[in-house]
C-alpha cells in the first residue's frame, strides 16, 4: 500500500513517519513544501525527511502524482482543506491530524469532497485507540456506571510552539488551547455518550505562557459542555503543563454516573523516580499513534469505514467553534443540531 | 488556654466531630439540640443546657452545628448574648442573611468564625501558602473536585430551599477555597444534572468561576450512590508550575482487607496529622483568647454564600451570573 505524509506541520508527523517507515507492506512517501515558510530553526522539509530516513517529494503534486492508496494529513489546521480536497481528487482515502478544520464550512468541504470519491475521511484521535478508553466504553456500554450525569476531561500539555510556532499562529492554528486541546475529550465524550452536544460555554485567559510569543491567542481554556440527555461535561484544555515537567502533559477523563465514578489517565501509567538530576517518567502505555494508524490502514485495505470518522471531526469541531464564540460573548452558545 | 466553656448548639452528624474537638482543647461542653443532647453529652463529657437561652447564659463561646436553615436565627440570638460563636458552614442560608449576621457581629465587638473547615485540610494549606508564596507563578487555571455519597440520613439536606443543595452544602467549602487561593471572583456560571436510583436521589454539578486576577476555577461537586467513598481533588496550574492532590492517589493508610458491609462517607478521614476540625476549632479559640485573627473570617464565610447563591441562580436561568466579590467585601465591612 503506498501511503503519502502530506506536509511535517504537526509535531505528530515525526511520529507518524518513523511508524510507517518500518510499516509491513507500506510504502512511504513524505513531502513538506510548506516547511520552507516556517521559522528557521525548524527542521522540517527534505531536513526531516533524510533524518526520518524516508523517501521525499518535492511538492503535493509530486506526491499525489505518485497515485497513493491513502494519505495522511499534517498541515497546519487551515490547510487541512486544500490538501483533503486535493487527496481526494487523486483517489486517496484521508487520516487527517486534528482538528479537522477550523472552520465548520472546511470540515464539510472536507467531508463531502471524501463521501463523493467514494473515499474514507478519518480523523487523528488516537486517544479512542488506548485500552483505558476501551474500558470506559465497555463499563458505560454494559451499564455498570448506570446513568451519566458528568464528565470531567482534562487535556492539559507543554505549549507545542517549542517545535511549532504555528501552534500560536492564528491564521495557521485557528486559536490556541481551545483548539488544540478541547477536540481530544470532545471525542471520547462523542464516542461514550452518543448524544449530540447542545450548548457550550467557555471562559479563556492568557496567563500561561505570557511570556512567549502567543500572538493573543487563549493558553487557559475551561469548556462547559451540555448533552442532549442533560449530561454535563466540563473540558480543561489548558497549556498548563509546566516546561520543566518529565512528561508532555496527558489526558483524562472521569465519568460520574449513578452508578459510581470511573476516571480513565491513558497516559498516567508510568515509572517514575529521579534521573540525571530530576524527575523521571518513563511511560508505559500502548503507542496509540501505531494502534490508530493500524486502524486506518485496515480500513483501507479491507474497505471497512476507519473511525472516528470526518462526521465526529465536524462535531467535535461544532464545539470547539462554539466554544471561541462563547468565550468572545461572554455567554452560553448553542449548538447547531442537524436534522438529518 | 483558661479553662473555657463551649455551647454545642444540634446534636447531629458534625455535632460529635467538633464536640471531640473541644474536649481535646480542655473545653467544658454544655449541649442543646432539639433531638439527641443527652447522647451527644454523654459521649463526650458534657452536659445538657435547658434550653438555648440557658446554654448563652452559661458559656464562653457557642458553636452552632444545625441545620442551614436554623444558622441565622441562632446566631443571630448568640451574639446578642455577646458570645463568640462559631457557626457550622454555610454562615446562613442567604447572601442577605449571613451579610447581616457579619455586620451584627462588628456593630457587637463579638466574633463570628464561619467553619470553612477545608481550609484547615493540611493538603489544601499547603497548597495555598505555596501560591501565596508565588511558588506556582500566577495562577491560571484551577480545578477543586468533592465528592461522596449523598447525604440521605436527613432529609433537610435534599430539601434545596432549606439546604441550598449540593452547591450551597458542599461545594460552598471549594467555591470558598478557590477565591482563597486564586482571589476575588466577578463570574459564576453552573450546571447541573441530577438522576435517581429507586428513590436513592443523586446530583452532579460544575461550577465555573472567573476571577478578577483573569484566573478561571472549575469547582465540581458529587452527592452520588450509597456506595461512594468520599473523595477530593484540586489541580492548581499557574505560570510557574502546577500543585495537584486527589484523595483517592494519596492514602496516608492503605488497607487490603476482606470487604466490609460498609456504606459510604459523605465527609473526607483526615490524610495525615491531627484532625483539621480540631485545628480549626484552636484557631477560633485562641482567636477569642486574644491571639492572631484566624485564617477564614465571617466575611468570607458570608462572601462563600454570595457565590453559591450566584451559582445556583445560574443554574435557574442558564446563562453565566457577574459579580464582585471586592464590591461585597466593602459592602459587608
Amino acid at each position: 500500500m503506498k501511503v503519502a505524509l502530506l506536509s511535517f506541520a504537526h509535531v505528530h508527523a515525526t511520529s507518524y513517519a518513523s511508524l510507517l517507515a518500518d510499516w509491513p507492506g507500506v510504502e512511504l512517501l513524505a513531502t513538506d513544501p510548506d516547511g520552507a515558510t516556517a521559522p528557521p530553526g525548524e527542521l522540517r522539509g527534505r531536513a526531516l525527511a533524510d533524518r526520518l530516513g524516508v523517501a521525499y517529494a518535492d511538492s503535493y503534486d509530486d506526491a499525489l502524482a505518485w497515485q497513493p492508496d491513502a494519505v495522511i494529513v499534517c498541515a497546519e489546521n487551515s490547510r487541512h482543506r486544500d490538501l483533503t480536497v486535493r487527496a481526494a481528487a487523486a483517489g486517496a482515502h484521508v487520516l487527517c491530524e486534528k482538528p479537522l478544520a477550523t472552520t465548520a464550512a472546511d470540515a464539510e468541504g472536507m467531508i463531502e469532497a471524501c463521501e463523493r470519491a467514494g473515499l474514507f475521511l478519518m480523523t487523528a484521535y488516537p486517544v479512542r485507540f488506548s485500552t483505558e478508553f476501551a474500558a470506559l466504553k465497555s463499563l458505560h456500554d454494559g451499564g455498570r456506571l448506570g446513568t451519566v450525569l458528568s464528565a470531567t476531561g482534562t487535556n492539559n500539555g507543554h505549549i507545542p510552539i517549542g517545535d511549532r510556532a504555528w501552534f500560536t499562529q492564528p491564521e495557521l492554528s485557528g486559536g490556541g488551547a481551545l483548539v488544540d486541546h478541547v477536540v481530544h475529550v470532545a471525542d471520547l465524550l462523542d464516542a461514550l455518550l452518543e448524544q449530540p452536544a447542545v450548548e457550550v460555554r467557555a471562559v479563556t485567559n492568557r496567563i500561561l505562557h505570557a511570556e512567549k510569543p502567543i500572538n493573543g491567542v487563549e493558553t487557559g481554556g475551561l469548556v462547559s459542555v451540555t448533552y442532549a440527555d442533560g449530561t454535563i461535561a466540563t473540558i480543561d484544555c489548558s497549556w498548563s503543563h509546566p516546561d520543566s515537567a518529565p512528561n508532555w502533559g496527558g489526558l483524562t477523563l472521569q465519568v460520574v454516573g449513578t452508578e459510581g465514578v470511573a476516571d480513565i489517565d491513558p497516559f498516567g501509567t508510568h515509572v517514575g523516580g529521579y534521573a540525571g538530576g530530576g524527575p523521571a517518567w518513563l511511560s508505559l502505555g500502548t503507542d496509540l499513534d501505531r494502534a490508530m494508524l493500524g486502524h486506518f490502514l485496515d480500513g483501507v485495505r479491507s474497505g471497512r469505514a476507519p473511525q472516528p470518522d470526518g462526521a465526529v471531526g465536524l462535531r467535535t469541531l461544532r464545539i470547539v467553534l462554539a466554544a471561541q464564540e462563547s468565550a468572545r460573548a461572554g455567554t452560553a452558545v448553542p449548538i447547531p443540531q442537524l436534522t438529518s | 488556654m483558661p479553662e473555657f466553656t463551649v455551647g454545642l448548639v444540634g446534636a447531629g452528624g458534625i455535632s460529635r466531630v467538633h464536640a471531640a474537638a473541644w474536649r481535646a482543647l480542655g473545653a467544658k461542653l454544655l449541649v442543646t439540640s432539639l433531638a439527641g443532647a443527652e447522647r451527644l453529652a454523654a459521649e463526650h463529657g458534657g452536659t445538657v443546657a435547658a434550653s438555648l437561652d440557658d446554654l448563652l447564659g452559661q458559656v464562653d463561646l457557642v458553636d452552632v452545628v444545625t441545620p442551614t436553615p436554623t444558622h441565622q436565627e441562632i446566631v443571630c440570638r448568640a451574639l446578642d448574648a455577646g458570645r463568640p460563636v462559631v457557626c457550622e458552614k454555610p454562615l446562613a442560608r442567604t447572601g442577605a442573611d449571613a451579610a447581616g449576621l457579619v455586620r451584627q457581629a462588628a456593630a457587637a465587638g463579638v466574633a463570628l468564625f464561619p467553619g470553612h473547615v477545608v481550609r484547615y485540610f493540611p493538603e489544601y494549606a499547603a497548597m495555598r501558602a505555596a501560591v501565596a508564596a508565588g511558588r506556582i507563578g500566577r495562577p491560571a487555571v484551577l480545578r477543586f473536585s468533592r465528592g461522596g455519597m449523598f447525604p440521605s440520613w436527613a432529609p433537610w439536606f435534599s430539601d434545596v430551599t432549606e439546604s441550598g443543595g449540593l452547591l450551597m452544602d458542599q461545594m460552598i467549602h471549594d467555591l470558598d477555597l478557590a477565591r482563597w487561593v486564586a482571589g476575588e471572583v466577578v463570574e459564576v456560571f453552573a450546571r447541573s444534572h441530577t438522576a435517581d436510583r429507586d428513590g436513592y436521589p443523586m446530583q452532579a454539578a460544575h461550577v465555573t468561576l472567573t476571577h478578577a486576577s483573569g484566573a478561571l476555577s472549575h469547582v465540581q461537586g458529587l452527592w452520588g450512590p450509597p456506595h461512594l467513598g468520599f473523595r477530593t481533588s484540586f489541580h492548581v496550574a499557574g505560570d510557574d508550575g502546577v500543585l495537584s492532590y486527589d484523595s483517592a492517589a494519596t492514602p496516608a493508610v492503605r488497607l487490603d482487607l476482606a470487604p466490609l458491609p460498609a456504606g459510604g462517607e459523605d465527609h473526607p478521614e483526615t490524610p495525615t496529622g491531627e484532625s483539621p476540625y480540631l485545628t480549626e476549632l484552636r484557631e477560633f479559640a485562641d482567636a477569642v483568647a486574644g491571639g492572631p485573627a484566624p485564617r477564614v473570617s465571617a466575611a468570607d464565610g458570608a462572601v462563600a454564600v454570595w457565590l453559591a447563591t450566584a451559582a445556583l441562580e445560574s443554574l435557574r436561568s442558564g446563562t453565566p451570573v457577574r459579580l464582585d466579590t471586592t464590591a461585597l467585601l466593602e459592602e459587608i465591612a
